[in-house]
């Protein structure tokens, strides 16, 4: 709770920080040319452009193609994951709840490269594979396997909202089922299932939305055989007509824009939704789980199976990649045992600052992002006037954008604005794109702490005398300080997660390693970013291991 | 307004978005005075004394505490909270759980700025006063319910408010502890003369607690009184209702005499009462006793009626008989068993409230 002043300043900041960047996107797709180009005049001659070219329309449908299929794989075996791991006597449940979150911690840009590596025609597990049996029966450059890894690859999401709804379901529900004379089977159906529906209506609506969002997987999977998604194609572009096309950009960045910012409004009234619905209740004391019986070993299997495809494959074959100096058919692994990829990355400047600037702006970035949103968070605290209202649509306005266009919107903010133009080549300028991108994940972690305080012991402060900003100072952030160590650790994995927001900022001094990664694949230097992919999931997983020993909550 | 007024509120006026709670309430509090707000969940009385303590935002009216106008909508004027002085003890008590109790205690006095020796020595005053000395250096929780509550009022008095406020200070300890708590209470505002405004929701805590009651209904004060006038004249049936055990039955008014009235009831029984209520004869009416002065008698007499005993029911310091009059369960107490079958029930006149 901030007065007045540093509250309407506070908020200032914010609008500025969001509808800045995403104003000059929108202004830009209306330009004929650059917009820092004299000769650039209003014009929608670069929408002509894009809708002319047909590899535009080619990613447009796949983009919806992914959208989709990932939609339809990862919402069924989400659910179902959830189902078994809360209402069932699965075994060794505890121990399988931290390794079903891995797959959204880890880059998706090293997921990618860890599938070619492993999957990849030469890859370890192919090879392997076609000793044994002549043949691979999979295609890892094929739309197809774009679909199906995306949608493995965000069954924990949906498993992250669907378990919490069905948490919140109070047994009392289902027990009053079971006495009316249904038997498990029917109470699961019905009434266990339309009761979280709501939840897996909004998170459906959630996978589609990241399916727009999606570049990492398409870009390395997607390129051997030219399978272009929005995201990509946009990337393509940069350098299509041989000076910048911004304007051509920003009109597939508009286009995305226009489909993904109703999808974030339709999202949030789902939320609402169904936090409406898990408010109606029962007591939620305690849960009996469901008897599988035999069952119970197939469902440890399948998860076991999923976990082994999403997650053993990829990192098991980044790490052995990071440490052989070639692989292919009737290679010896003892024999290319090697160290050379390391030293490679630790003698060049460039990865020495990449590795250091990602800890950086994990560690100190996360920390000043986690400051930042905790400003906003408590100048809207407890105030619900039309400025908290604002902010709240503020933060919802940069999920919309995906992390590529955002990096590329930040990045012309500080080329062009004459006062940050100095900034632009600090690693500033890719904490201030990483905060906004994040905004609205660190807005709902600060959030869910500060709903923790109760409301009476703020006004107790109020009423022995503290001034607003001193029950803030001495009351309020005291209170939280475990939720936001908690949302420093958060933010510090994804931090170092993130990849595709540096890639337009990258530049001598703004080297992250998931930007490094992106640029390091288009030159072809396997090598290299077999090591730096390494070297990022261990920086994401040390955030991992202190969190969890810290008891984190990987979700709310 | 006497110079012995310390608290005033006029005409006072809140809204929730366009669903109005408090529909102009005036009331005073006198120096060294109890008063209790008393009313059911949603008449208003938590949000009246929230308002006081500017918490909540009126619209309408004024209050002042000491002459000194806190809240007036007239002039514009809007203390916020921390500056209004006050203390008040929390239903839940909240304390702050990352501060020793003698830092909950002590946070009042470092806001005022006040020397460090003399905040160990007033809150160590404080706290001894409260019983609490020895527990200075502990965590809110680990303290039991009775004890979070003496940190809580010790919180509220350590900076010397005019008025303290306290919102259903009983409410969070367990049944038998809330007895001793309200004798431990009043006799604590008493010995300190402190001006204590109290919500409660629970009648009989109220009429223990205070000098005065405001028993609110729907945003507005239905009635204000002494305990005693409270609950033996109550001037509506709303009040007669909700501060005792009450046998109430339903009928037409039969006969008038001045102020009283005969009430021909859909029981089939006939009673005559003081009449309060501006009903002519033939209209509809309600006959309220207290059970109490339902009386179970020997025989037929003069107001007596005879009547179906159903059952007894025993209580531990009494019996609770139960009448079956036509649709009507009527009760009484009284000190023996009694078998089920024909008695006589006996309605003085004096005891039955026509409204």
């Amino acid at each position: 709770m901030l007065e007045t002043l540093p509250r309407r300043v506070v908020v200032a900041l914010l609008a500025l920080s969001v509808f800045f960047p995403i104003g000059l996107v929108l202004y830009q797709s209306i330009l004929s040319g650059p917009f820092f180009m004299p000769a650039a005049r209003l014009s929608l001659e670069s929408f002509v452009f894009i809708f002319d070219d047909p590899d535009f329309w080619m990613a447009a449908r796949n983009t919806i193609a992914v959208a989709v299929g990932m939609s339809l794989i990862a919402i069924p075996l989400g659910a179902i994951l959830a189902f078994i791991m809360v209402r069932t006597d699965l075994p060794g449940r505890k121990w399988l709840e931290t390794p079903i979150m891995i797959p959204i911690f880890v880059s998706p840009v090293v997921l990618g490269f860890g599938y070619v590596v492993s999957l990849g025609p030469v890859g370890f597990f192919s090879v392997w594979f076609e000793s044994l049996f002549g043949g691979v029966p999979w295609n890892i450059y094929s739309l197809a396997s774009i679909i199906v890894i995306a949608g493995l690859t965000h069954v924990p999401h949906v498993y992250l909202y669907s378990s919490s709804a069905l948490r919140n379901l109070g047994s009392d529900v289902e027990e009053a089922a079971r006495l009316s004379g249904a038997s498990p089977f029917r109470v699961a159906r019905d009434v266990s299932i339309p009761m979280v529906s709501p939840a897996l209506l909004y998170v459906g609506v959630l996978v589609f939305f990241l399916g727009f969002e999606i570049f990492g997987l398409p870009l390395i999977l997607g390129d051997p055989e030219g399978h272009l998604v929005l995201t990509t194609y946009l990337y393509k572009l940069t350098n299509k007509l041989g000076t910048p096309s911004y304007h051509l950009m920003a009109a597939v960045a508009t286009c995305i824009i226009a489909v993904t910012f109703p999808l974030v409004l339709l999202q949030r009234a789902l939320l609402k939704n169904a936090q409406r619905f898990v408010s109606m209740k029962g007591k939620s004391a305690r849960q009996r789980p469901l008897a599988l019986g035999p069952w119970k070993w197939v469902a440890f299997a399948v998860i076991l199976a999923w976990l082994f495809i999403t997650v053993v494959v990829p990192v098991s074959g980044i790490a052995l990649r990071s440490v052989v100096s070639s692989w292919g058919q009737g290679v010896n692994l003892l024999e290319v045992l090697t160290l050379d990829h390391f030293h490679a990355v630790f003698e060049e400047a460039t990865m020495i600052r990449a590795i250091v600037n990602s800890i950086l702006i994990g560690t100190l970035g996360g920390a000043l992002a986690v400051g930042g949103y905790l400003a906003i968070g408590l100048a809207t605290h407890r105030k619900n006037d039309g400025l908290s209202r604002f902010v709240d649509y503020i933060v919802l306005t940069p999920r919309a954008v995906p992390g590529l266009m955002a990096g590329l919107a930040v990045f012309w903010v500080f080329l062009f604005v004459p006062f940050l133009a100095p900034l632009r080549s600090t690693l500033f300028s890719v904490w201030f794109a990483y905060a906004v991108v994040w905004l609205a994940y660190g807005m709902r972690l600060i959030q869910s702490a500060l709903m923790q305080v109760g409301p009476e012991l703020e006004e107790a402060g109020r009423l022995v005398g503290a001034s607003r900003p001193r029950v803030s100072l001495d009351i309020t952030v005291p209170l939280i300080r475990n939720g936001l160590l908690g949302a420093w650790l958060l933010i510090f994995m994804i931090f170092e997660r993130e990849y595709s927001t540096g890639v337009y900022l990258l530049s001598p001094g703004t080297e992250v390693i998931g930007a490094q990664i992106v640029s390091l694949w288009a030159s072809g230097a396997v090598d290299v970013v077999a090591a730096l992919s390494l070297i990022n999931m261990a920086l994401v997983g040390i955030g991992l291991a202190v969190a969890l020993r810290f008891g984190v909550k990987l979700h709310d | 307004m006497t110079d012995k007024t310390i608290l005033t509120v006029d005409n006072l006026a809140l809204s929730y978005g366009s669903n109005p709670i408090l529909k102009g309430v005036s009331m005073q509090l006198r120096r060294g005075e109890v008063v209790s707000l008393l009313g059911p969940s949603g008449s208003g009385k938590t949000t009246l004394l929230r308002a006081v303590a500017g918490l909540e935002q009126p619209h309408h009216g004024s209050v002042s505490i000491a002459g000194r106008a806190i809240y007036d909508a007239a002039a514009g004027i809007d203390i916020p909270a921390e500056k209004r002085e006050l203390g008040l003890v929390f239903q839940s008590y909240a304390l702050w759980p990352h501060k020793t109790v003698f830092d909950n205690v002590a946070y009042p006095l470092k806001l005022r700025k006040v020397a460090d020796n003399e905040i160990v020595q007033r809150v160590h005053a404080a706290l001894k006063n409260l019983g609490l000395d020895h527990l200075a250096e502990r965590y809110p929780h680990q303290l039991s319910g009775g004890q979070q509550q003496r940190v809580s009022i010790a919180r509220a008095l350590v900076y010397n408010p005019p008025v303290i406020l306290l919102d259903e200070p009983l409410s969070n300890l367990d049944a038998k502890m809330r007895e001793e708590a309200r004798a431990w209470l009043r006799n604590l505002i008493v010995e300190m003369q402190l001006s204590a405004l109290v919500v409660t929701h629970d009648q009989s805590e109220a009429m223990a607690m205070s000098d005065r009651i405001l028993l609110l209904n729907g945003g507005v004060i239905e009635q204000q009184g002494t305990p005693t006038e409270m609950y033996g004249q109550p001037q509506t049936y709303f009040v007669a209702d909700f501060m005792g055990s009450n046998n109430i039955m339903a009928g037409r008014i039969g006969d008038i005499r001045g102020g009283t009235a005969r009430i021909d009831l859909e029981n089939g029984l006939s009673l005559w009462g003081l009449r309060r209520t501006n009903a002519a004869i033939g209209q509809e009416a309600k006959a309220v006793i207290r059970v109490e002065q339902t009386l179970l008698a020997e025989g037929p007499g003069e107001h007596r009626t005879e009547i179906d005993l159903a059952t007894s029911m025993f209580l531990g310091d009494r019996f609770e008989y139960v009448f079956h009059a036509g649709a009507d369960l009527l009760r009484a107490w009284g000190k023996g068993h009694e078998a089920a079958g024909k008695r006589w029930l006996e309605f003085p006149p004096d005891a039955v409230w026509v409204f």
